[in-house]
């Protein structure tokens, strides 16, 4: 048989799905979207041995149950398209949590591998596993293996293919009698009940009060659900605690039972390096100074490494572009295709040397596990915009550049929490902003001013995150996180990941800033500009105090921010702003260009990751509440200076 | 002094707000089990009233009257729940009963009620002791969660659940998360939610 086979990754997060991933289909992959979901989904394929495989990477979880949209999405993969071959990657440091997960696995009955992996880091901690035995009582093949180093994927492969020929299913793993008997019952009451989901499962999850699977029985086998809530009932006054903590303590109970037999612990050999840093990274007092430098020493690497490199890469692509403007005549279709690669040089002098190092270092601090510090350090901090420690990393991030933050705001569990991590986010001055700033206020009035500036924006921040807070509809919920233990990044890993999120962007910035370009190219040659801000000096002169041509500089601002700088001197004729400007006028312009509008690739993320509606609603209210308060501010600095 | 019915609006308005869930002529009729006409024009006079705002085809929002008014009877009803599955009233029964007591417990009583409940309170009397109270070092076992449904499911689905036993790591400064060992490994959780599982030591 050649046939195709369909593999499919799942597990915890963190335990090495994606390395393996990556191992098993190298750059053959692709990144996408959930279908109608904004979760992503990772698929690729291999050929082994004459059969063409293909793997999907699904997210990392916890339970099956429908706490967060990555949750519901696995379990309707499963259920639904039904993989040849479930492999479910274990983390053989943390064995017990990991068979919770599995024992999970294991009831949606599809055959399974288990990948036991990290063994390494296992036996630093003085663990060591049978897996040959863990293989017998859960009746699935296991093999241990070291995922970063390559260890044991041959095998997995081999062993993948062998099984879905077979079509061998694990065994069932059995509960207390009580509950056996209600899951028998509960399976009878089903019969006839046709759905996606095996029997056993179902009645699973009715006992767990599993909302979605409830209102599905009720519908189509009331019997069933009622059947259920009767032995509820009986479980409950046995346990004396709810029937879903019942069925949760009773599932971890086995995992223990399983763990035991087959783990040893050795001692350990003191502390590790690992755990001292750790340590010292979330210390009451400590923890703070370090993470600051930590982020400090980011954006300064970032930024003196971009500003050389961005510079050298302009000068030489751009001198080629004026070189080509120079030969030629005017004309439309030219602005047109010199629109157009001017569009393209300029995404390309801020992918290469901001985001794509930028990437990097955010993926060396996400896989050494340092940003799940950074959450519990800043969690009390961040409630008071009602989210929790996790929406820190991407309100970070916004400050390199919003389009990761946006997408970043992934990790955020809830609908809701995630519309807020967004809106704020793209309140946050990026990059160039700072530039903009920089370039300006501190240069030209004083740098008080500008750190005036960022704390002005911080206050905005937490006003306007918690005024959405309360205005949207829903519950905030806390931090309930799982700290790893810190360890060297993988390189290749980093390396992968770093390329496909600057693919993304590149996706996502590069047409719509080129586009842009073109649009505006064609609009300067058309002597359209010169109108337009006429048209905006009602705004920009009369109600903000600025001189009628920055309506131009901030046209050109909403592609890249710091276009807003580019354009004043080229439009004033001089770099030298005060001779220009009033310290008032650079301030105010500084505070616009910060707030306005998210530029034009933060709308394309935006749209992505909300929709059409919420991504042009959040824009909307940038520019409106920029305009009032710009204005606002303009005449509250004019009396004092 | 609102009516029963008014009130019984109010309160499942919060409830869907609470949930997220826009209320609509249709929703609303879907949570109260009854036609959707008849919701329609109870919606007219709760707008006309000045409890909601409701805009035909859209959707109904609670003015800051009413949402006060649906908060204060839902917080009644969960007490009075609460309370009499304390005392032994069958469990299957104690909503629907909740829902007629619920207009007639005055909000004295309700905090009679609550504090009689309040586990916080009964802490020191009797030695209750909550996850946030345990100082770095200490191990403990775990009683209960009280805290929200997705909350509790998700935390004992991390492995808290009730005979487990645990040790603390650190604490954040300032009212910050508190790190727990459990089960091998070291979870992070808040302290509004530290303040709801309840341990034994
Ligand atoms: N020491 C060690 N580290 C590993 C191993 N497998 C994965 N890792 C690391 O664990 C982290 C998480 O891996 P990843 O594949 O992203 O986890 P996922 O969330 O399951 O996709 C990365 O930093 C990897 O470098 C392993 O076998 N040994
Ligand atoms: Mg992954």
């Amino acid at each position: 048989m050649n046939g195709k086979i369909r593999i499919a990754l799942a597990g915890n997060s963190n335990v090495g799905k994606s390395v393996i991933f990556n191992y098993l289909t190298g750059l053959n992959q692709h990144i996408g979207n959930w279908p109608g979901k904004t979760v992503e989904k990772a698929e690729g394929s291999f050929r082994f041995r004459g059969h063409e495989i293909s793997v999907i990477d699904l997210p990392g979880i916890y339970s099956l149950s429908t706490y967060s949209i990555e949750e519901t999405v696995t379990r309707e993969y499963i259920a639904k398209e039904k993989p040849d071959v479930v492999i479910n990657v274990v983390d053989a440091s943390v064995l017990e949590r990991n068979l919770f997960f599995t024992l999970q696995l294991i009831e949606m009955g599809r055959p399974m591998i288990i990948a036991l992996n990290q063994i390494d880091t296992a036996e630093k901690k003085g663990i060591r596993i049978d897996h040959k035995k863990l293989g017998k009582i859960l009746g699935i093949p296991v093999i241990p293996t070291i995922a970063v180093k390559g260890t044991g994927i041959y095998d997995i492969a081999e062993k993948a293919v062998e099984l879905s020929g077979s079509g061998r299913k694990p065994k069932t793993i059995k509960y207390g009698d009580e509950f056996e008997r209600g899951i028998q019952k509960i399976v009878k009451a089903l019969k006839g009940f046709r759905s996606d989901y095996p029997p056993r499962w179902l009645a699973i999850k009715l006992l767990e009060n599993d909302s979605e699977i409830v209102r599905m029985v009720l519908k189509n086998a009331p019997d069933a659900a009622k059947e259920a809530g009767k032995i509820s009932g009986e479980i409950e006054s046995i346990h004396k605690h709810s029937c879903p903590t019942a069925v949760t303590c009773e599932k971890y109970a086995a995992a223990n039972r399983i763990a035991t037999q087959v783990q040893k612990q050795t001692k350990k050999k003191g502390e590790t390096l690992a755990e001292r840093i750790h340590d010292v990274s979330t210390d009451k007092i400590w923890g703070y100074p370090v993470m600051i430098l930590i982020i400090l020493a980011t954006f300064f690497s970032v930024f003196t490494f971009g500003d050389f490199f961005s510079a050298a890469i302009e000068d030489l692509l751009m001198g080629f572009l004026h070189l080509l403007e120079a030969q030629t005549g005017g004309g439309i279709i030219l602005e047109f295709i010199l629109g157009l690669l001017e569009g393209v040089i300029s995404a390309i002098t801020v992918i290469l040397p901001y985001i794509l190092p930028f990437y990097l270092i955010l993926g060396i601090l996400e896989n050494s596990g340092y940003l799940s510090r950074m959450a519990f350090l800043m969690d009390n901090v961040m409630h008071k915009i009602g989210l929790h420690g996790k929406a820190f990393i991407p309100l970070m991030m916004g400050y390199g550049c919003n389009v990761p933050a946006c997408l970043g705001c992934r990790i955020m569990e809830t609908h809701r929490e995630r519309m807020i991590a967004i809106f704020v986010t793209t309140l946050i001055p990026c990059a160039a902003v700072t530039a903009v700033i920089l370039g300006l206020v501190a240069r030209f009035v004083s740098v008080w001013w500008a750190i005036g500036l960022y704390l002005i924006d911080i206050a905005i921040v937490f006003a306007l995150g918690r005024i959405a807070f309360r205005v949207l509809p829903g519950e905030p919920s806390g931090l309930i996180m799982e700290v790893h233990s810190l360890r060297m990044p993988d390189i290749k890993t980093t390396l992968k990941q770093t390329w496909f999120r600057t693919k993304d962007f590149v996706y996502i910035a590069l047409p719509i800033i080129v586009a842009g370009t073109v649009l505006i190219r064609i609009a300067s040659s058309a002597g359209m500009l010169a109108t337009i801000s006429e048209l905006m000096s009602p705004v920009t002169v009369a109600w903000l105090g600025l001189p009628v041509v920055t309506g131009i500089a901030l046209i050109f601002g909403t592609l890249k921010k710091e276009m807003t700088l580019v354009m004043l001197a080229v439009l004033f004729g001089t770099t030298d702003f005060a001779s220009v400007m009033t310290p008032v006028q650079m301030i105010v312009f500084a505070f616009v260009t910060m707030l306005y509008i998210p530029c034009a690739a933060t709308i394309a993320a935006l749209v992505r990751e909300t929709g059409w509606k919420r991504g042009l609603f959040i824009t909307l209210f940038n520019i409106v509440f920029a305009i009032v308060a710009g204005g606002i501010f303009f005449r509250a600095l004019s009396m004092f200076m | 002094m609102t009516s029963e019915n008014v009130e019984e609006y109010l309160e499942i308005m919060y409830r869907m707000k609470e949930k997220g869930i826009m209320p609509t002529t249709i929703t609303v009729a879907r949570e109260l089990g009854i036609s959707p006409a008849s919701v329609s024009e109870m919606l007219v006079k709760l707008a006309k009233a000045g409890y909601i705002k409701h805009t035909p085809y859209r959707g109904a929002t609670l003015t800051a009257k009413g949402e006060k008014i649906g908060k204060n009877i839902l917080s009644k009803h969960r007490t009075i729940e609460k309370f009499l599955n304390k005392i032994g009233f069958p469990k299957n029964k104690s909503h629907e009963q909740a829902c007629e007591m619920e207009h007639v417990v005055s909000d004295e009583l309700e905090r009679v009620i609550r504090n009689h409940m309040d586990h916080r309170k009964n802490i020191k009397k009797k030695g209750i002791i909550f996850l946030d109270d345990l100082e770095r070092g200490m191990k403990a076992r775990i009683v209960s969660i009280e805290s929200g449904r997705m909350a509790k499911r998700r935390m004992e689905e991390m492995g808290l659940t009730p005979g487990t036993e645990i040790k603390i790591g650190r604490k954040a400064p300032a009212g910050g998360p508190v790190e727990v060992c459990v089960r091998g490994s070291c979870l992070v959780i808040g302290r509004g939610l530290a303040k709801k599982v309840i341990v034994e030591i």
